[in-house]
């Protein structure tokens, strides 16, 4: 008797516990539901974008940049509501990832900072004006990773993977590698906005599938294309103390003030970690491609190849957290690395030297025309 | 000097020894034989890369100019892999559809032509107001499994899938589709 009233317990907490869990996922099915229907607060970057390129509900879409530089638009399926949303909180994630500019960040973001570890990352750092960075007269920029050209280009080989890389895929790469993060789901909405911005990103600047645009990706620079100096680390230092330091600050941990991010980390807890391919000493050529083609802002394609290539080096010579491969040892030496140089880099340089803060940085912000 | 007790116990085990030795040979020689056999002379498809010939790929490669991709190539075998898929489904998708050879709309090609895929994908990732919500073009396909194929739904990441939108990407490549492109109706 007793027996079977424990059998029955069982059963019943069992049961139980099984309509609790399908309630529970009711209960977030319908509020991530909301959120999808809920209007989209944009950016101001995103208001000045998506008005730009003429984002709005309608049967058919013809793009208005690709009017004003050819006379000439094809008209293309159009937008509904939910496509526009979609669209618009895609591009308010990649401007703000950490939803520094959104009321509810949870809600307005998909919480979009529970994959990433640190303060300072979002893809605009990277994939710059919004994933559509132009110069003055509105030309898309070689080497830019501009996500538009990215689209248009997915699913090919990528050769550190070994994987036929679709978009998502790439995305998620970046959350766990280049944020030093977590991997969401395939089918997330944190995945699926940012994928619909891209597609109209590529449908407003009227590119074609499969074709291979400048601004797509990184325009690489490899040691041959330098004057084989070698890559040199004291030389980097030089180089970034004069060009970086100013915004990034003399360690590269970045800087923030009043809880504002002035400039993202290039090294430290709060950069991206040793498994990225802005990695150095894992791909060589990225990081300082990035850096000719983007870097310093409003002063691109300064550098030399050799200097981009030195700054890189340097770069990935500060400590910063170890990837998935590195292992448990290799992550405690980097961690004791970043508590233990930062004060002590300090101490070495109090003796002379101006020290960048923050402050110093929005003064000269603000005294720019 | 060991006793003779001794000397016979020593050399069982050496014989012990020399068989285990022989065996662990014998073991090693006959995986590295199937390894080989199964790479090199099998000819069974589960065991290399490249994938099956089926008649009029060659006819598709050409047409859709699959070649601007490389001769062979990841991307290649994938899209090939998708035209088997394609026109072959009962055969290639076997695990995600009932239909037979015997049937007569046993492949997704009854309803589609390749260039409807292309089109399909570029209009993807859109508000769907019969299903009352934004529809990827994988999940069309996974659609397609379960319905018309009268079949299974394949995972996202299912070379069932994952291929179908790549050669709907070559041909859409092929055909210089933008996004949203529209089929003109002449």
């Amino acid at each position: 008797m007793s027996m079977s009233t424990g059998k029955l317990t069982k059963i019943v907490l069992l049961v139980l516990g099984s309509v609790g869990l399908y309630l529970l996922a009711t209960h977030q099915h319908g509020q991530r539901e909301a959120i999808r229907q809920a209007a989209v607060a944009l950016t101001p970057a995103c208001v000045e974008k998506l008005g730009r390129y003429g984002l709005a509900r309608s049967e058919h879409y013809q793009s208005p940049y690709a009017l004003q530089r050819t006379g000439a638009s094809i008209a293309v399926q159009g937008y509904g509501e939910d496509d526009v949303r979609a669209i618009q909180r895609g591009c308010n994630i990649i401007d703000d990832t950490q939803g520094s500019l959104a009321k509810d960040p949870g809600r307005e973001r998909w919480n979009a900072p529970r994959f990433i570890r640190g303060t300072h990352v979002s893809c605009d750092h990277c994939h710059q004006g919004i994933g559509d960075k132009q110069d003055v007269a509105g030309n898309p920029l070689k080497g830019s990773l501009s996500l538009g050209a990215s689209w248009v280009m997915a699913d090919m080989y990528d050769r550190f993977t070994g994987l036929l890389s679709p978009f998502e895929f790439r995305q998620m790469q970046c959350y766990i590698n280049s944020s030093n993060g977590y991997k969401p789901n395939i089918a997330d909405d944190v995945i699926r906005d940012v994928t619909a911005y891209s597609r109209f990103l590529s449908a407003a600047l009227e590119l074609k599938i499969g074709n291979h645009y400048d601004e797509q990706g990184i325009d690489e620079i490899p040691a041959s294309a330098t004057p084989k100096q070698g890559d040199d680390y004291v030389r980097g230092e030089a180089i970034y103390k004069k060009k970086c330091a100013n915004c990034h600050g003399p360690q590269a941990f970045g800087l923030e003030t009043n809880g504002r991010l002035v400039a993202p980390a290039l090294a430290g807890p709060n950069a991206w970690n040793m498994q990225s391919r802005n990695y150095f000493y894992y791909v060589s050529t990225i990081l300082p491609g990035f850096i000719c083609r983007n870097m310093p802002l409003g002063e691109e394609n300064t550098l030399s190849n050799q200097e981009c290539r030195d700054i890189a080096f340097y770069i990935s010579n500060l400590p910063r957290p170890a990837g998935d491969r590195q292992g448990p040892l290799v992550a405690l030496q980097q961690q004791i690395l970043m508590t233990v140089l930062p004060p002590l880099m300090r101490l070495t340089k109090s003796a002379g030297g101006s020290e960048v803060t923050a402050e110093r940085v929005l003064e000269r912000d603000q005294s720019r025309p | 000097m060991n006793p003779p007790a001794l000397q016979d116990s020593d050399a069982r085990i050496e014989r012990a020894h020399s068989s285990t030795r022989r065996k662990t040979l014998a073991m090693a020689g006959l995986i590295a034989g199937f390894v080989l056999w199964a790479h090199l002379g099998s000819g069974i498809p589960a065991f290399h890369s490249e994938v099956s010939s089926e008649p009029g790929w060659e006819k598709f490669r050409a047409d859709y100019r699959v070649d601007h991709f490389g001769e062979d190539g990841q991307f290649v075998r994938a899209v090939q892999n998708g035209y088997n898929l394609i026109f072959y489904t009962h055969k290639y998708a076997s695990r995600f559809t009932r239909k037979a050879a015997s049937n007569r709309a046993n492949s997704c090609a009854a309803c589609h032509t390749a260039e409807d895929l292309a089109y399909g994908f570029v209009n993807s990732d859109r508000f769907d107001p019969k299903l009352g919500k934004r529809v990827s073009f994988e999940e069309r396909v996974m659609r397609c499994y379960a319905g018309p194929m009268d079949g299974f739904i394949p995972t996202l990441y299912d070379p069932a899938v994952r291929d179908i939108r790549l050669l709907a990407r070559a041909v859409a490549h092929h055909l210089q589709l933008s996004e949203g492109a529209l089929r003109r109706r002449d």
